[in-house]
């Protein structure tokens, strides 16, 4: 049998409402029906008020403040099949909490690694996102990661600006942390027009550039180790190496 | 002859650069609400050099005019390169402006000696100010202290930054004088104790400092260079000994003069045993002695201390200690951890560690797991050496030529 979700959080738990009380056996579930031919029985999970909540409930009285905080932090790595871990995951969590813990179990030891992934991602992004300051002296960053980065992004650079106005955009979500005076959010962004930079900004781009020119030593280059470090994915919006 | 900004940047920066520190971690978050900057308790590397070093503060010097000629220096009196100054309030202002674009994490300040050494540190005093007070900074700032300067200054200097250091270069006082005619050890390590005894009268916990020296311009053995960061961590002095390989900058009758490469792979060796050092419970006699003055080039300190001391392998992974485990060569810290946190649910075996990641390609010779051992290789000291340097025998496949009749006729 094969599971379809709404790609949701409420949508995920009340997939695990249905397993649970219907004892389905599902082999995959998906986010949406996928284009190949499939022989297996299809079943659509309908996105229910009242069976999440009671999903959640059991799942914030049975699970330990770390656990629920993996489940939360997975749903952020949007671009893994990992509900089928998940699923498990949460099953082995109600029949035990000690066994969450044991990284010999395959479910456990994908999620605590996916995980782990997540969180490199989030800090390579700490590091290679750029921000540009616009007319009015907020600052933009924008942004593209294979994770849903934003949240995590936001509550780093929170600290980091806190007096400045800035904008977070990850172009492909189309999500946007805006932090203006004392308000901020995240926000849906539909579309999005390139704004106005600053008058300093390209004298601030270019003496980047000077100084990273002038602290390379001539006599130690090492390209492969350098993009070992800086993958070519993230240096995008990376002025220094355009 | 007057330089525009980005010249100055570029001159300045080629001037810091083989300053190799360049850490911005060990920092607890200090962020304050309405104030600009936060560290980041395990520092971010921002950038990366094409030489694949890594970029995490703005690594200048305030000028690169000097009054002093050590040999090794690129910045020495004696030599005819461009010179160039910021004043406090630009590299201040450059520092906030890099920071509000994430370029860097903050700034990493050294200077040549102009006029005096207090003259010198108060400039640098200047622009710290400038950025903590004025514009409420508590980004991450890294100070060279200047030996020689005022403990007054060294003081003050040492309440604004996160971190200080002061360069001891070379290994020996004898190679220093030598080199370095206006600097000896002492002076060298005056302003750090100097910071030391001023944050152990106030009960604080002591600034992070740290200090660097230069690989392969001087005879000295790994050994002594060994000993020296041992006797310097010991004394809780520093936090870090960063190593430099040496690359030669200028011609002095003193240096070595033909260096084709800098030591690369001896400051790796350096670094790998240091880290044994500081994370692995390891003394600095351990790992090299009289017998064994350098490290070794094809093993890395940890493998080779543990063919010499075959008598406490193979360990069973299933009950050694957290200490014993650290010691497998191949095993790290997150390995360890890992085999600690596995082994409670169950008896691991050679499949579980390789369920768990764990590579056992070098642990595979030092270790038992569930009784099980690998067979090949017998368990003597040269064996495992030869079995741990050779290369696995990559799989040739010949592909059969149409002419070759000896694939059809059996012929030999």
């Amino acid at each position: 049998m094969i599971l379809i979700y709404d790609n949701s959080f409420e949508g995920f738990l009340s997939l695990v409402y249905d397993v649970f009380y219907q004892k389905l056996k599902p082999l995959k579930i998906h986010k949406k029906l996928p284009n190949e031919m499939i022989f297996e029985e299809i079943h659509f999970i309908k996105t229910n008020e009242e069976k999440y909540t009671k999903v959640l409930k059991a799942i914030k009285s049975n699970f330990s403040k770390q656990s629920i905080e993996k489940i939360l932090n997975i749903f952020m790595c949007d671009s893994k099949n990992f509900e089928m871990h998940l699923l498990e995951y949460i099953i082995l969590g109600f029949k035990s909490k000690k066994e969450l813990l044991n990284i010999n179990n395959s479910c456990v030891f994908y999620l605590t690694n996916l995980e782990k992934e997540l969180f490199k991602n989030v800090h390579k992004m700490y590091a290679f996102i750029r921000f540009e300051e616009l007319e009015d002296c907020s600052l933009y960053g924008k942004l593209e990661c294979k994770f849903n980065v934003v949240y995590f992004l936001a509550k780093h650079f929170l600290k980091r600006f806190n007096n400045q106005n800035f904008i977070i955009h990850d172009i492909n979500r189309k999500l946007a942390f805006i932090k203006i005076d004392n308000n901020f959010s995240i926000q849906k962004v539909s579309d999005f027009e390139d704004p106005n930079y600053s008058q300093n900004e390209e004298k601030f781009q270019k003496l980047w550039k000077s100084f990273f020119k002038g602290v390379t030593i001539k006599e130690r280059i090492n390209l492969k180790l350098q993009q070992n470090q800086v993958p070519l994915i993230y240096r995008t919006y990376m002025s220094e190496f355009n | 002859m007057k330089t525009d900004i980005y010249e100055k940047m570029e001159i300045l920066s080629n001037s810091a650069k083989y300053d190799v520190s360049c850490s911005s971690s060990g920092v607890e978050t200090n962020f304050k609400k309405g104030e600009l900057g936060a560290t980041h308790t395990s520092g971010i590397c921002h950038s990366y050099t094409p030489d694949g070093r890594c970029i995490s503060l703005l690594k200048v010097l305030l000028t690169n005019i000097c009054i002093y000629d050590c040999a090794y220096c690129i910045n020495r009196v004696s030599n005819d390169i461009q010179r160039a100054v910021f004043t406090p309030r630009e590299l201040a202002d450059i520092t906030i402006n890099f920071y509000k674009r994430n370029y860097i994490e903050g700034l990493f300040l050294s200077s040549g000696i102009v006029k005096t050494e207090d003259h010198t540190m108060t400039l640098i005093l200047k622009a710290l100010k400038i950025l903590r007070h004025e514009y409420k900074f508590n980004g991450y700032i890294h100070v060279k202290l200047i030996p020689g300067s005022s403990m007054e200054l060294v003081e003050q200097i040492v309440k604004l930054a996160n971190r200080v250091s002061s360069n001891i270069e070379l290994p020996s006082d004898k190679s220093l004088k030598l080199l370095a005619p206006n600097k000896t050890k002492e002076k060298v390590l005056q302003p750090l104790k100097y910071a030391r005894d001023l944050s152990l009268e106030k009960n604080q916990k002591p600034i992070g400092m740290s200090t660097q020296l230069i690989i392969g311009a001087t005879p000295e053995s790994d050994k002594d260079i060994l000993k020296l960061s041992s006797a310097l961590y010991d004394k809780a002095l520093l936090k870090r000994v960063y190593y430099s390989a040496y690359i030669p900058v200028n011609d002095d009758k003193n240096l070595p003069s033909i260096i084709s490469k800098p030591p690369m792979l001896r400051e790796h060796r350096l670094y790998q045993a240091d880290w044994l050092l500081r994370f692995y419970d390891f003394t600095w006699n351990e790992i090299v002695n009289d017998e064994f003055p350098n490290l070794d080039e094809d093993l890395d300190p940890k493998a080779f201390w543990a063919i010499n001391n075959l008598k406490y392998f193979p360990m069973e992974i299933n009950t050694a200690s957290k200490e014993e485990l650290l010691r497998i060569p191949g095993i790290g810290a997150r390995g360890v951890f890992k085999i600690l946190k596995a082994r409670r649910f169950k008896r691991l075996t050679f499949h579980d560690l390789k369920k768990l990641k764990i590579s056992i390609k070098k642990a595979k010779y030092f270790i038992t797991c569930d009784k099980e051992f690998q067979k090949e290789i017998p368990f003597y000291k040269e064996n495992i050496r030869t079995a741990l340097i050779k290369p696995e025998p990559k799989q040739i496949i010949q592909q059969p030529s149409l002419f070759d009749l000896s694939s059809i006729t059996g012929e030999i």
